[in-house]
Order: C-alpha cells, then sequence, then structure tokens
C-alpha cells in the first residue's frame, strides 16, 4: 500500500508517494539522495541513523516514513549555514573526533539534541545523550570533549 | 629537512577528511550509485554442515523484479573469455576456481557446505526487498552431515573431514622453540600454569562489507569495495574469476571501518562480480547487520595452555605454550594468528627458553580472520595474565617484575626480531606512576599472596571507594604491557609501498601513495610528512589512494605499517621532488643544490634569505621553456627485513616495534560480579608522533575494543550458528560505559621510522583485558582465564574460591 | 516484509473500529521500536498496522492528589522523562524509563508500546505493578479495567482482546517509596537480564504494605507474594529483608538464554531485593550495620 505524505526536510518542503513498509531512513537516503544518515543495524540499536523529527533525535531505521506526514525532519545536511559548518562539526573535526566517520553524522544529531535542551551539559549527560550512538574507532574520548567544547562556544 | 620555520611534524593537524565526513559527505561504500544499478541478496546455507541435493531456483527466477539468480553451477570466466557452459551446467569442465588465503573456497558451493554462512545462491534483483523475498522462494534441500565445532571435535578419531581432498582436519601446525626449554624448567625456582579460553569476537565496523561491481563496455571490472588490500584483490580476484589482473580495477570508497575486516577475499566479492557479469548491469551486493555478524569472518577463538617458570631475582627462565585453533570451514587470516601468538610469547620480555606450538584445525564455524592486533590480543592476555602470576609467586610488584624482564633498545631477540628503538620501559614507568596513588609508602608495591595487594602498608585514602560507598565494592589495579610490530611484518614477498609527489604550478602538491586510508588518518599523516619535507602547509596537500588504476602498489593496510611504510614511501618521493626543484632552483637563485632549504613555501639559500624563490615560481620555470621539465617525484620503500624462516619461523620480520603498557583501575562488586572500569592509563611508544591527535585518537579507539573483549564482547556460536548477530546482543562499549582514559605518548625516535616514528594502530587494545584482568586479582584475589570476564564468570569464580576456602 | 495496509486513526474510537475490523489481521502500531524489528525479522506479517500516532486521548498525562496520576498509553518514554510531575510524583519511573535502550529510541517508544509488548524484562512492568497500577482498556464495548499485572499473560501476550487496545495506565495517588533495580551489561541500551521493583509504604499504624516485582524471571513480571508476606508481620530489619530475598528468588522461574543463565539470575534476584529493601528503610546496604 502506498501513502501521500507531505513533510519538511531541511526547511525543503517534500511531497512522496511512499510504500508503507518504507523506512524514514530509506526515504531520506534513496528517495531524496540524503546520504549522511547511514544504516548501521536497522534495528535502533547503533544510532548511524539519527535524525531528528518534530525537534527530537530518532533512530530513522524504525520510523514508518508513511507516518511522517506533516513532520519536521532535519538532518546532517541541515545544520551547516551558509556553507559554514556548524560550532558543533568544527568542534568534532578541530578536536581529531572523527576517523571513519560513518557514526559521526549520528553522533550530531543527538549531540546537537542535547545541547537544544541542555546548553551546559555534565560529562556524564554528554555520555548519557550518546550512549545510543555506537563508535568503533574513536573510544568516544574525543567526542566528548568536543560536545562539551562546542557547548562552551554556542553559549 | 627544513632548518627554520614552524614544524609540521608533531602537531595536532584535523584529519583532511574530517570536514566533509561532518557534513555527511563523505562517500560510503553503501552511498555509490550507478545508473542502472540492481542490488544483490545471498542466500545462505542453514545447516553447519550438509550435501546439497538439489536447488530449485525456478520460483525465484519468476519473480517480477528479479533480473537473474546464480549458483555453483554458474559457468566460470575462462582466461580466454569465452564462455563454455557444461552440459547440465556442472561445474566438470569449469571447475570453480578457488581463493582465499588457503585456495579452498569458491564464490558458491554446489555439491557441500561446511558451515552455516556457506553461500549457496545469489539473486540479482531491481530492489534489495525483491532479492530478499526472492531468496526466499530458492528451495534447498540438504542432507544433514555431521559436524565439528572445536578443535577436539575435528581432530577426534572418525570425524567428517570437512575438505577431504587434504585427508584430514588438520590445516596446520606451528612449532617454534628457542633455547632449551628443559634447562630453563631446571633452571626455575617458581612455575605457574594456566589453560585459557579465548572467544571469537566480531570487528563491529559500523558500516556493513558492501561491494559494488561493474563491467565497462570493454570487459574490464570496476569494484568498489571495502578493502584493505587492493592490489591482492585485485589479484585474488583474477584468479578467482578466471580474468586477467590488467581486467580489474579497485576503488576504495570511504570505509566505515575496516580494523582487518577487509583483508582477504571473500566470496560476497567474486560473486558480485558474477552477479554483475550475469546481469549485465552494475550490481551492489550490501551486507545486513546480520549478515555482518553472520557471514562476516570473526577473532580466531583459541584454547591455550601455558606454563611458565621464572627464578627468585625475578629473572624469567621459560614459557611453554600450547594452542589449539578451530580455524572455520575455509582458511582466512586466522590461521596465520599463531604467528604472532608465538611473536609475543617469545619476544615480550626477555625470556631465554621457549617452545610454542599451535594446531589448527577445520571446523564447522565462522571463518576467522584478521582483526586488530591479529593474535595478540589473545596472546597479550595470556601472557600477561602468566606474568601476573609469576610477579605473585616471586613476591615482586607487578611492575617491577616487568621492568626486570623488559625488552631494551637494540638489542635482537632469540626469535632474531631485531629491536631498534624500544620504549617499554618508559611505557611501564609511566602506568607506574599513574597507579602512584596505590604505591605504599615505601615505594615498592608487594603482591601478597592471595592477591590482596595493598594489605602490605596502609593504602592511601585514595585506594578505596568512599565509606559511604557500597561496602560490596572492591577496587584493584592491574599492569600489563604489549609488544606489537611497528613497521609492518613481512608476510608477503613484498612489504613495499610506492608514492608520488607532484607540485604543480600553483605550488599544490598531489601525493599519489598506495596505501589506504581506513578511518585511521593515514592520508593526514602522510601529508604531514611530505609538508615536512617540502617546507609547505599540509592545506597545500592533496592525497589520492583509492584507485588501482592510478595508485602504485603497496601490500595493504595492516600489521601498524602505514604511518611506517608508507611514510617513508612519501618522504622518498618527496624528497625527489625536492631535488628536482633544488635542481632548477640551484640554477635560477645562482647557488649550489646542497646550499638550498625548502621551508614556508619557498626554497631559500642558507644564511642569505634574500636569495629565494616561491616553490611555484621555481615549478612553472622548470617546465614553462624549451627543454623543460615537470616536478614528478618517486618514492618506494621496502623495509630491511625478512620473510620468516618456514621451520624455524626465526627472522627479522618487521622494520620496528612498539611497545606499550595500560594500567587499568577497576571495581567490583562482590555480590553481583560486576565489574567497572573506572581508569585505563595507557602508555604507547609511537617513535615520534608526527599527529599526536591522531595517534591518542588510535589508542583510544584501540581500548574500547580491549575493554569490550576483556568484558563484554563475545560472538556466542553454539552449533555453529551464532546466537547473538546484532548490537542488542553482542555488546560494545558505549560512550557511557567507558572509563577515564589518560594517554601517554613516549617517543623514542626510531631510526628507520620517517621523522622517527613507528606504528601504534593496534596497540591500544591488546594489553587491557590482561591489566583488567589483573586488576580483578587485585581487588579480589580471583583469577579468570576466560573471556570475556562477564559478571556471571565472576560471580562464578568469587564463589569457587570461597568454597574452596571454606574447605 | 509482506506489504500491509497502514491506517491512522484521528480518533480512539475510529481506531477500535479500525482494530475490531481488522481482528486477528491487524496490529496497533505505536513507536513502533518493537513491532518494526518483528515486521522485518518476519515473527509476525499483519495484513495491516493500526497507528496510534494522532490518538490525542492517548496521549494524556495528568496527575490530582486523590485519584494519582493517568499516564496515555501514547507517551513516549522521553515524555515520560522528562515529565516534572512524574519528576516529583513518581520518580521510579523517570529512573526505569532513563535506563531504556537510548535517547533516540525513548523519543519514539511509548509507555504502552513498552507495556503491550509483553516482553518478560519490559523495564516498566515492575515499577508500575510496585506502583499498584490499573490498565485501561478500550474495546468496541467500551472501556474496562484490569490491574496491571493482570494484563500481561506470558512472553508477547497480553489480555487484549481482539479489537481492544491499552489506553492508559492509572497509578494511584504515590504512597511509601518505590525503587526500581535493574541488571545490565552496560549502563544503557542493554535488555534486563533482571529487574525488582519494589514498594514500601507504611499504612496508617498497620502493619507496613510491601510489593515486590519481579522481572525478566518468568514469562511475565510477577508479584513475589510469599517474599511480600514475611515483610508484612515482621518488622523490617536485616532478617526480614533476607528472608524476604530468599523467598523472592524461590518464587522466579528464571531461564538461561543467551544474556544470561537461570542461576545467575536466581541470584540477583535476591540481591536486588534486598538492596532495594534495604536502601529503603535507611539501613545500609551491608546487612551487619547496627541500627
Amino acid at each position: 500500500m502506498k501513502r501521500l505524505i507531505q513533510l519538511t526536510v531541511n526547511g525543503d518542503n517534500i511531497e512522496k508517494l511512499v510504500d508503507t513498509r518504507r523506512s524514514l531512513l530509506d526515504l531520506l537516503r534513496n528517495d531524496l539522495g540524503l546520504m549522511g544518515a547511514h544504516r548501521g543495524c536497522d534495528t535502533g540499536d547503533c544510532g548511524a541513523c539519527t535524525v531528528h523529527l518534530n525537534g527530537r533525535p530518532v533512530p530513522s531505521c524504525l520510523v514508518l516514513a508513511a507516518t511522517c506526514d506533516g513532520a519536521d525532519v532535519i538532518t546532517v545536511e541541515g545544520i551547516a549555514h551558509d556553507g559554514r559548518l556548524h560550532p558543533l562539526q568544527r568542534a568534532l573535526v578541530e578536536k581529531g573526533a572523527i576517523q571513519c566517520g560513518f557514526c559521526t553524522p549520528g553522533m550530531l544529531m543527538s549531540a546537537l539534541a542535547l545541547l537544544q535542551e541542555r546548553p551546559e551539559p555534565t560529562e556524564a549527560e554528554v555520555r548519557a545523550a550518546l550512549a545510543g550512538n555506537l563508535c568503533r574507532c574513536t573510544g568516544y574520548v574525543k567526542i566528548v570533549e568536543a560536545v562539551l567544547a562546542a557547548a562552551g562556544e554556542l553559549r | 629537512m627544513s632548518e627554520s620555520g614552524p614544524r609540521t611534524i608533531g602537531q595536532r593537524v584535523a584529519k583532511l577528511d574530517a570536514p566533509d565526513k561532518a557534513l555527511g559527505r563523505a562517500q560510503y561504500g553503501h552511498d555509490v550509485r550507478l545508473p542502472g544499478m540492481l542490488h544483490g541478496r545471498i542466500l545462505y546455507s542453514r545447516f553447519p554442515h550438509a550435501r546439497l541435493i538439489n536447488l530449485d531456483v525456478s520460483r525465484a527466477k519468476r519473480l517480477p523484479g528479479v533480473r537473474c539468480v546464480l549458483t555453483a553451477a554458474e559457468p566460470f570466466l575462462p582466461r580466454n573469455g569465452i564462455r563454455r557452459a557444461a552440459p547440465g551446467g556442472a561445474a566438470a569442465d569449469n571447475p570453480p576456481a578457488r581463493f582465499g588465503f588457503g585456495k579452498d573456497n569458491t564464490p558458491f558451493k554446489g555439491d557441500v557446505v561446511r558451515s552455516v554462512r556457506d553461500e549457496v545462491a545469489g539473486v540479482v534483483a531491481v530492489d534489495p526487498d525483491v532479492a530478499e523475498e526472492a531468496l526466499g522462494l530458492i528451495e534447498v534441500e540438504y542432507e544433514p552431515l555431521p559436524a565439528v565445532f572445536t578443535f577436539d571435535e575435528a581432530m577426534a578419531e572418525g570425524a567428517p573431514i570437512l575438505h577431504p581432498e587434504r585427508g584430514s582436519n588438520l590445516a596446520k601446525t606451528y612449532r617454534y622453540a628457542h633455547g632449551d626449554l628443559a634447562l630453563g624448567e631446571s633452571e626455575s625456582e617458581v612455575v605457574v600454569a594456566a589453560d585459557y579460553l579465548l572467544p571469537y569476537v566480531a570487528h563491529g565496523c559500523m558500516e556493513t562489507s558492501v561491494v559494488v561491481a561493474q563491467f565497462d563496455g570493454r570487459g574490464r571490472l570496476t569494484l568498489w569495495s571495502t578493502t584493505q588490500i587492493p592490489f591482492l584483490l585485485q589479484r585474488d580476484l583474477a584468479e578467482a574469476l578466471g580474468l586477467d589482473g590488467s581486467q580489474i580495477r579497485i576503488l576504495q570508497t570511504a570505509i566505515g571501518g575496516a580494523f582487518g575486516r577487509g583483508l582477504d577475499i571473500y566470496p560476497y566479492e567474486p560473486i558480485a562480480a558474477l552477479m554483475a557479469r550475469k546481469a549485465g548491469a552494475p550490481v551492489r551486493l550490501a551486507f545486513s547487520r546480520t549478515e555482518e555478524f553472520v557471514a562476516g569472518p570473526a577473532r580466531q577463538p583459541v584454547t591455550v595452555t601455558v606454563r611458565a617458570g621464572a627464578r627468585r631475582d625475578g629473572r624469567l627462565t621459560f614459557r611453554d605454550v600450547s594452542a589449539k585453533l578451530a580455524i572455520g570451514a575455509y582458511i582466512s587470516w586466522g590461521l596465520v594468528t599463531p604467528i604472532v601468538m608465538m611473536e609475543t610469547t617469545a619476544s615480550l620480555y626477555e625470556v631465554p627458553h621457549v617452545r610454542f606450538q599451535a594446531d589448527c584445525a577445520y571446523s564447522n564455524t565462522p571463518i576467522t580472520g584478521a582483526m586488530r592486533g591479529y593474535g595478540n590480543p589473545q596472546s597479550t592476555f595470556f601472557i600477561e595474565t602468566i606474568m601476573d602470576r609469576l610477579a605473585e609467586a616471586v613476591g615482586m610488584d607487578p611492575v617491577a617484575f616487568r621492568l626486570r624482564n623488559a625488552n631494551r633498545p637494540n638489542s635482537v631477540t632469540p626469535q632474531g626480531l631485531v629491536i631498534t628503538s624500544c620504549g617499554l620501559k618508559e611505557c611501564l614507568e609511566a602506568v607506574g606512576a599513574a597507579a602512584e596513588q596505590f604505591l605504599p609508602r615505601n615505594g615498592i608495591r608487594r603482591a601478597a599472596p592471595g592477591g590482596a595487594a595493598r594489605q602490605s602498608s596502609p593504602p592511601a585514602p585514595a585506594a578505596q571507594p568512599a565509606p559511604d560507598a557500597r561496602p560490596t565494592l572492591r577496587r584493584g589495579i592491574g599492569f600489563a604491557a604489549t609488544l606489537n610490530v611497528g613497521g609492518g611484518a613481512r608476510i608477503y614477498r613484498s612489504d613495499g609501498c610506492g608514492a608520488t609527489v607532484k607540485i604543480d604550478d600553483f605550488g599544490h602538491v598531489t601525493l599519489v601513495t598506495g596505501s589506504s586510508e581506513i578511518g585511521q588518518g593515514s592520508e593526514t599523516v602522510l601529508a604531514q610528512i611530505v609538508a615536512e619535507t617540502l617546507g609547505i602547509s599540509v592545506e597545500a596537500i592533496s592525497v589520492v589512494n583509492s584507485d588501482t588504476d592510478v595508485k602504485p602498489w603497496d601490500v595493504g593496510v595492516h600489521a601498524s605499517r602505514t604511518t611506517f611504510i608508507a611514510g617513508n614511501a612519501a618522504r622518498l618521493a618527496a624528497l625527489d621532488a625536492r631535488a628536482q626543484i633544488f635542481e632548477t632552483a640551484a640554477e635560477l637563485l645562482s647557488a649550489d643544490a646542497g646550499e638550498l632549504i625548502a621551508v614556508e613555501g619557498m626554497v631559500r639559500v642558507k644564511d642569505d634569505h634574500a636569495r629565494a624563490m616561491r616553490i611555484e615560481q621555481v615549478v612553472r620555470r622548470r617546465h614553462l621553456r624549451e627543454g623543460g621539465q615537470i616536478v614528478v617525484g618517486e618514492g618506494w620503500y621496502d623495509p630491511p627485513t625478512q620473510l620468516v624462516d618456514k621451520e624455524t619461523y626465526k627472522g627479522n620480520i618487521s622494520a620496528a616495534y612498539g611497545f606499550g603498557a595500560q594500567m587499568a583501575e577497576i571495581e567490583l562488586d562482590v555480590e553481583t560480579g560486576q565489574v567497572r572500569v573506572l581508569r585505563l592509563a595507557c602508555a604507547n611508544d609511537v617513535g615520534v608522533a608526527i599527529n599526536p591527535m591522531a595517534v591518542e585518537g588510535q589508542i583510544e579507539g584501540g581500548a574500547q575494543m580491549g575493554l569490550g573483549y576483556a568484558l563484554t564482547e563475545e560472538l556466542i556460536v553454539e552449533g555453529g550458528k551464532v546466537l547473538n548477530p546484532d548490537f542488542l546482543d553482542y555488546r560494545m562499549f558505549t560512550a557511557a560505559d567507558m572509563p577515564e582514559i589518560e594517554t601517554i605518548l613516549v617517543e623514542t625516535d626510531d631510526p628507520n621510522g620517517p621523522f622517527g616514528a613507528k606504528g601504534v594502530g593496534e596497540m591500544g587494545g591488546t594489553p587491557t583485558a590482561a591489566a583488567v584482568a589483573n586488576a580483578i586479582f587485585d581487588a579480589v584475589g580471583i583469577r579468570l582465564t576466560q573471556l570475556p570476564m562477564t559478571p556471571e564468570r565472576v560471580l562464578a569464580a568469587l564463589d569457587a574460591k570461597e568454597a574452596q576456602e571454606s574447605a | 516484509m509482506r506489504p500491509f495496509d497502514l491506517h491512522l486513526p484521528e480518533t480512539l474510537p475510529e481506531a477500535v473500529e479500525w482494530m475490531t475490523q481488522l481482528a486477528p489481521d491487524g496490529m496497533a502500531i505505536a513507536g513502533g521500536t518493537d513491532l518494526l524489528l518483528k515486521l522485518r525479522g518476519g515473527a509476525i506479517s499483519p495484513k495491516a498496522l493500526v497507528s496510534l500516532a494522532r490518538l490525542s486521548e492517548l496521549a494524556e498525562l495528568s496527575f490530582d492528589a486523590e485519584n494519582g496520576l493517568r499516564v496515555g498509553a501514547g507517551v513516549t518514554l522521553s515524555q515520560l522523562l522528562r515529565s516534572p510531575l512524574i519528576r516529583q510524583h513518581y520518580p521510579v519511573l523517570c529512573q526505569a524509563g532513563s535506563e531504556m535502550g537510548s535517547e533516540q529510541v525513548r523519543s519514539i517508544a511509548t509507555v504502552g508500546g513498552n507495556l503491550c509488548n509483553a516482553a518478560p524484562s519490559a523495564d516498566l512492568a515492575p515499577p508500575l505493578i510496585a506502583l499498584g497500577s490499573r490498565a485501561v482498556i478500550a474495546g468496541p464495548s467500551g472501556e474496562r479495567f484490569l490491574p496491571l499485572e493482570s494484563f500481561f499473560e506470558g512472553p508477547g501476550k497480553t489480555a487484549l482482546a481482539p479489537g481492544e487496545l491499552l489506553k492508559e495506565v492509572l497509578i494511584p495517588p504515590p504512597c511509601g517509596r518505590t525503587i526500581y533495580l535493574k541488571h545490565s551489561s552496560r549502563t544503557y541500551m542493554d535488555i534486563a537480564v533482571v529487574g525488582v521493583a519494589v514498594q514500601l509504604a507504611a499504612a496508617n499504624g498497620g502493619p507496613q504494605k510491601v510489593r515486590i516485582v519481579l522481572g525478566a524471571v518468568a514469562p511475565t513480571p510477577i508479584r513475589a507474594l510469599r517474599a511480600e508476606a514475611v515483610l508484612a508481620e515482621a518488622r523490617l530489619d536485616a532478617e526480614g529483608i533476607e528472608e524476604s530475598a530468599r523467598l523472592a528468588a524461590q518464587e522466579c522461574a528464571p531461564i538461561d538464554d543467551i544474556r544470561s543463565s537461570a542461576w545467575y539470575r536466581r541470584r540477583m534476584v535476591t540481591v536486588l531485593v534486598r538492596r532495594a529493601l534495604s536502601s529503603m528503610t535507611d539501613l545500609a546496604s551491608y546487612p551487619e550495620a547496627e541500627r
């Protein structure tokens, strides 16, 4: 079965006819060509597909696109402004928090959601907010440093 | 060498690819989209060992959206390019080409399946869901056969033989010795022994394996791949497909993690090529996460018996190790891990008498491959926990005992390893200092029998949990060191890497390197080396490294070799380019080439800065004239090492060796068995840290793997099946589980490394499990010899200890 | 995955009508974090899904001192954790919710979803049962009420009849102290190996009320009735607590699975029940401490 949905993605109005089985992740990657959200597991366990849905970080692999009519979606492609890196992105780059980079977009979206809600997080709060984003390269050390540094800058 | 001006070596330079990755713009294998691209999926065996009686793909073929279905009956591509379909499509005239490290694997299996990840058929369809559905329509009739899951089962009398043409399931034996074991035993005043059981572990790369295959109009095959060995893959694929190597091109996309996963050729790769050929269109074959766990290679599990001795003065006397390995249904790199286990056994610390034996058997279980450390996480665990037992037996502080036997710079081990730079002593001292708060006042930590190390003198206040903390908590600290190759490992005839450096009219430099970037930051480090040599900034450099048609040969990314070997190649190429620049500049500046230096993007006469030109000016003047020449430097570096002797396994396998040590501080709950690592101090001798930020990242990431190996990660394999093929039950440390990590870089300036650097990629996670195990002993006096040290296993050991004490 | 129809009703009666019409081939979906996994894995293949996302009737989150708390089945775990009402009056639910899944999963997973998925290890079930909650079920013949512990009938099985939906959970006014202890391998993300919820309330002058609820050690969350009985009469001292913990371990029926063994789970029941009770009686966890 197909359903027609209308949603905004990174500020753009999108209208699509989608199979009811399609995930939001597949909509983003395969229908809209937004490859930043990555498929790591398809079971909501790794966080690589994290995007913002109506202001909340969600595992887009577990969201049915057909339930997104009227939704507002932000992906990693939507957080840089005027071609300049968002302070969080810049912090990850400068602090050496990116190695293979596969977890990076998901980390960014989770971190951004945290900072939007809690501009002055403690280290424990950062770690808890990122607990759903697996990384196999960095040991998370520099990611946490970068998020705390960016929090300082954004204030 | 630049004599003035800012150094790039030692700078915390941000990775060249980081901004694109932060923007979500990097192209990974999963992101490759080609016009007309189709999707392939593989049907795997349902049994760990069975005869394939019948395979009916007719219903699958008829499903709308399916382009084609492939099985072992698929004729292979013979060398002359003409397809010869044997009668009945059987493989008789075109026997499937065997590939893999042991040349015993085929893309599809036609008569016998030997594991539950054996590939039985493949479907190509317009999208992955249709392909998946078609798999469900393939009917396979199996005749299950008895299966073997452990070394002992495989070698038992009457065991089913997996590869009958080999006669037995014994795949390989290793026998190594140096010194005289009997003499070592007789000289020992203490002897300890233990048996170990080490598990299957998964790489856990965040990106699953993926390949896209396409034949072009001339019949050339291009593969977008997550491989770590592009040139070897080119060769192996050629063999597997019956093509000429010149007809194959490997493109490497950004990779979402590797850690050894991409070090061999696996069936899905030639399968993708066969699919592309039959479908007449590009085919993408991407593993689901389940497939990644079930069909990907795993870290080699091993059962080991270790005996070791020492004298009461603290000097080691002997080590006797015997290991049994079940290597899976087809040989991959797991079979060779004993080479590294042997190296650790023979060469970590100075041990005069060593015997090492390993036997490897085929089994109907997951293929074992190479995984970060590659035999070293396993061997460092058993060697370093045995060391701890010896320290206890002779009554010496664990750090002091290790220092007593530490390897020294400029020495040759009995195995023939030529150790040049060696910072083991400094690493041990550094982690010893990190644990200082636990040192009793007289400066010597003496491990009392039973392991309650702090009872010999009052502990410093910080050593115990706070008074109002749960009284069931105990704290402990543990140490372990590691030795790893740091300058490549000669396992092929060549351990070399090629590079070229081009300088253009605008002063932009392109480094083309045979090595591969797998996320570890090698591109950036190589750019720093070139920048330093040419006296320019990293911003002026691009690195090209992802196309076998373009880049010079390199054996691959493994054995922590890239900084050292590719670094030296890049440096040589940059020196060559610089020599060409100096040749022209000497002319233009009326100086001798020997008087020139390259710094801050300029060529200058030493001691006369007025005579200078920008590098790009020199380049333009060099070629924009009659009889001119462009500037392209070339470098090839193959380290001065040897293939180990096939009989004795002796020889110098690497041009440099890295060393490290770790200290783990843990808190253990005696009622639940839960272990929390509070702090991990990691000291590593990296020669010179060309990019300290990248080195720290490698150590910190390695530590995450080491912690998982120690406490939570295990691929549970029963009856040949992986029971936990997902991230819910294959538990990797999250950001919330990680301890505080302190990294200490020790710089010993290696004489052969580029600017003194050595490799570090594997050492972050090799000593961790032993450090944690030794800390558990310190806390509660139990020694665990099975990994991971789950709460259940810890509690069972505590119960056993209590039962023993009350008996 | 087989194709399925998707319906997005705007009101609860509409949803109930769809569920009734579609029964037994329809399933309700809220956050989908459990359901989609089952769908993709092939464990279920309903012909249609009825999304509850638009039902404002399920989003209720209100409190009054007399009646207690109403939590709609559609309230997400994220909303639960951030609710000042819940933080103030039922902090045990924040405690339980904060250890479930990840921030991302909690953004879409719902209270109703966790309960209706009916995993034996469901983290919200033990604390809600310990709080004395009731389930409000909406169906074709109207609403009915059920003590929450009767809502669970087996692994993956609830008391919902065809056409019925869980509408909300009613929690009595706060009473005494309630605590939930979860035992798992990692800090977050894990399914509970054992979950223990305890409520301790001193009824006016009379013997104390205690509820001890165990999760992940039986086909459903269960009350450890014999363990509770010990404490109802006895003083809440170290001996009583020890006896209670011992009985609770006997009352459960844990299994061996890839996450843990039966013996270890049983052992953790003892440990967690003891710790839960001790922490609420201001006894130090160390049993020999004098009070």
